[in-house]
């Protein structure tokens, strides 16, 4: 993996970088910021985070795996009590809904994982420590051919620092 | 999520007090926020020693459960019919104390309350840790605590299943759920805060420990996205379990014909006094802190100011539960359950249900002067004032029903033995040993989301960040 890795220490200009990249049709951007911004989420224009899906089939694997497991432990092992149901749906409820919690939110953690793509073991490719603490950064992989052009145009947008990784 | 305005330069007057959108006046830039916050992980003596107290409470709480084992559950001070104690009442502090933490981080995100920020990683730590606390009383209170496992629906030798329409099933259930999701959601918080961590951390064995705990975070922008939106669906699902667990907690009493229990109103009266004790917790917690580690900037007078409002609501709520009980016996002419009802105020049990009203009821309303919202000092006292009455609130729940049933020949007395109270002690110093150990470790207040709040550096400051 080769690219150009830019440092901003100010919102506003990497919003103006990621702009004008996009404007320039330049694939494989990525973008670090220290907490969410707003702003940089307006200039990306990423699609909506597909997580939903995974809670969603989560939800519903758990919720019938919490009434499916009441139900057939009570089948299993009937306890007949003056003509009662065997599997009461009512107090069932509570497994279903627990189960509908637990799986949906254990699932929804799996999509985070899988789409974010961590855990990862290497960080340090294309990254700077100062992204977690106060400055913003762009990350382009592209070929070493594209760097003067990258670098011209990020430190135009107010990059303190260019520089090329491979 | 977070709204504010242009920064603030120069001199800062009032750090303590947000005023304009501004939450947190006295922090203007992201570096003083990873600088203050991690700062606190610097053990200091008065750490040490409160440690050191809470390990000695656990040990005493560890030396009971040891000799309990040993020469039974007989130690407990049971009295039948009265045969739950101090451990189910406690177990239910317990569990209530846990569900302020997650009422903050879920609920109070949901609706987006600005007050929540700073404070909601040392209630979710304070929620995982109360729930650990609950889960050891039932397992203490079976007595044979190595069976425990017996009530987890497997496959097993003696082809037994547990029975499903059981409340103390449901327990295991709702118990089981809330800490796994309290803890994913506590450990996710912390993921950008452990990268934080990772990438100022000198010493190469914690740097290493920090890079596995942050799982490789680099905060870009796809993280971040996928992060939102997962922090958004785990809220969404622990609102309703916040509502659902305590009401499952209550479901333990009211599915039961007992005098005392058998009523609607459990369910939102057990969520109401959980919300409202684990305020208070929080700030016996919190109000240390903010003090000790001089961090009165991030939690301001207006952010205790909020949560003393939440605190009032659900007195209010939980003092509307109490007369309702009252009302509902007087009105129903059940006869046993006026006669329980008289017998827990003016007969046996009145000095324990004075000190809930009084608790619970009466010192709260001191809150209505907005001079005493925005005393730590006062809020601090009341806080303990709260936890006593809601621990009182669940012995008036259990003993006076189980002592004054249907029958007169069963009226019976209670008093716990020393080896309840050695557990009672060891509860509160198995809670603190592992907040205490986790605020060493751990940031207590939320990095990456006080960045959010604190205004960005702007090249071009048009006067607004949305």
């Amino acid at each position: 993996m080769q690219g150009v890795l830019a440092v901003f220490p100010n919102l506003d200009e990497v919003c103006g970088a990621i702009r004008d990249l996009k404007a320039k049709k330049v694939p494989k951007v990525t973008v670090y910021s220290p907490t969410i911004q707003h702003e940089i989420d307006d200039a990306i224009d990423a699609p909506t985070s597909v997580v939903r899906v995974f809670t969603l089939i989560g939800a519903i694997c758990g919720v019938t795996f919490g009434y499916w497991i009441s139900i057939w432990c009570s089948q299993y092992w009937s306890l007949q009590v003056g003509g009662k149901a065997i599997a009461s749906w009512i107090p069932y409820t509570i497994m279903g809904f627990e189960m509908f919690v637990m799986v949906g939110c254990l699932s929804t953690v799996a999509g985070m994982f899988i789409n974010a793509q961590i855990p990862r073991l290497v960080t340090n490719f294309g990254f700077d420590a100062r992204f977690t603490h106060g400055d913003y950064g762009i990350w382009i992989e592209t070929t070493p051919d594209k760097f003067a052009d990258l670098e011209q145009t990020l430190k135009a947008h107010g990059a303190v620092e260019v520089r090329g990784e491979r | 999520m977070a709204t504010t305005v242009k920064p603030v330069t120069g001199r800062i007057k009032r750090p303590n007090i947000p005023a304009a959108g501004i939450q947190v006046p006295g922090v203007t830039s992201f570096e003083q926020v990873d600088d203050e916050i991690l700062a606190t992980l610097k053990p200091s003596p008065k750490w040490f020693i409160g440690l050191g107290l809470a390990i000695f409470a656990m040990l005493i709480g560890a030396s009971a459960w040891t000799y309990q084992i040993y020469w039974g559950l007989g130690n407990a001070g049971y009295v039948p019919p009265v045969m739950w104690g101090v451990y189910i009442i406690t177990f239910v502090f317990w569990v209530g104390i846990g569900h302020a933490g997650t009422l903050i981080s879920a609920i109070l995100y949901l609706f987006r309350a600005g007050f929540r920020t700073t404070i909601y990683r040392a209630s979710e730590a304070m929620t995982v840790f109360a729930v650990m606390t609950a889960g050891l009383f039932p397992i203490i209170h079976i007595g044979r605590p190595w069976k425990f496992f017996w009530l987890i629906p497997y496959p097993n030798w003696r082809l037994l299943f547990p029975q499903f329409k059981s409340p103390l099933l449901w327990d295991v259930f709702a118990i089981s759920t809330y800490l796994t999701i309290s803890t994913t959601f506590l450990y996710l918080g912390l993921i950008p805060d452990f990268a934080v961590m990772r990438d100022k951390e000198t010493n190469p064995i914690r740097k290493r420990i920090f890079a596995m705990l942050s799982l490789g975070w680099k905060n870009t922008d796809r993280e971040w996205r996928h992060f939102a939106k997962m922090y958004m669906f785990l809220a969404a699902f622990s609102t309703p379990l916040v509502l659902s667990v305590h009401s499952v907690v209550s479901f333990d009493f009211a599915m039961a014909l007992t005098p005392g229990w058998h009523t609607t109103i459990f369910p939102p009266y057990f969520v109401g006094g959980a919300i409202f004790s684990g305020f208070a917790m929080v700030w016996t917690i919190l109000i240390p802190i903010r003090k000790w580690w001089n961090l009165e900037h991030y939690v301001t007078l207006n952010h205790l100011d909020a949560t003393a409002k939440v605190v009032l609501f659900t007195s209010i709520m939980v003092g509307c539960g109490y007369l309702s009980e009252f009302f509902i016996a007087w009105f129903s002419g059940v006869a046993p359950e006026q006669e329980y009802f008289w017998n827990r105020v003016f007969g046996q049990w009145w000095w324990s249900a004075w000190i809930l009203l009084l608790c619970n009821m009466i010192f709260p309303l001191s809150l209505f002067s907005q001079k005493l919202r925005r005393n730590p000092t006062w809020l601090w006292i009341l806080s303990i004032i709260i936890n006593i009455g809601m621990w009182y609130e669940r012995f008036v729940i259990v003993v006076p029903s189980l002592s004054h049933e249907f029958e007169p020949w069963q009226w019976t007395g209670y008093a716990p033995s020393w080896i309840d109270m050695c557990f009672l002690v060891g509860s509160f110093g198995w809670f603190f040993m592992w907040f205490l150990l986790f605020i060493k470790q751990m940031p207590v207040i939320a990095i990456a989301e006080v960045k959010e709040i604190v205004p960005p550096k702007m090249k071009n400051d048009h006067g607004g960040h949305h």
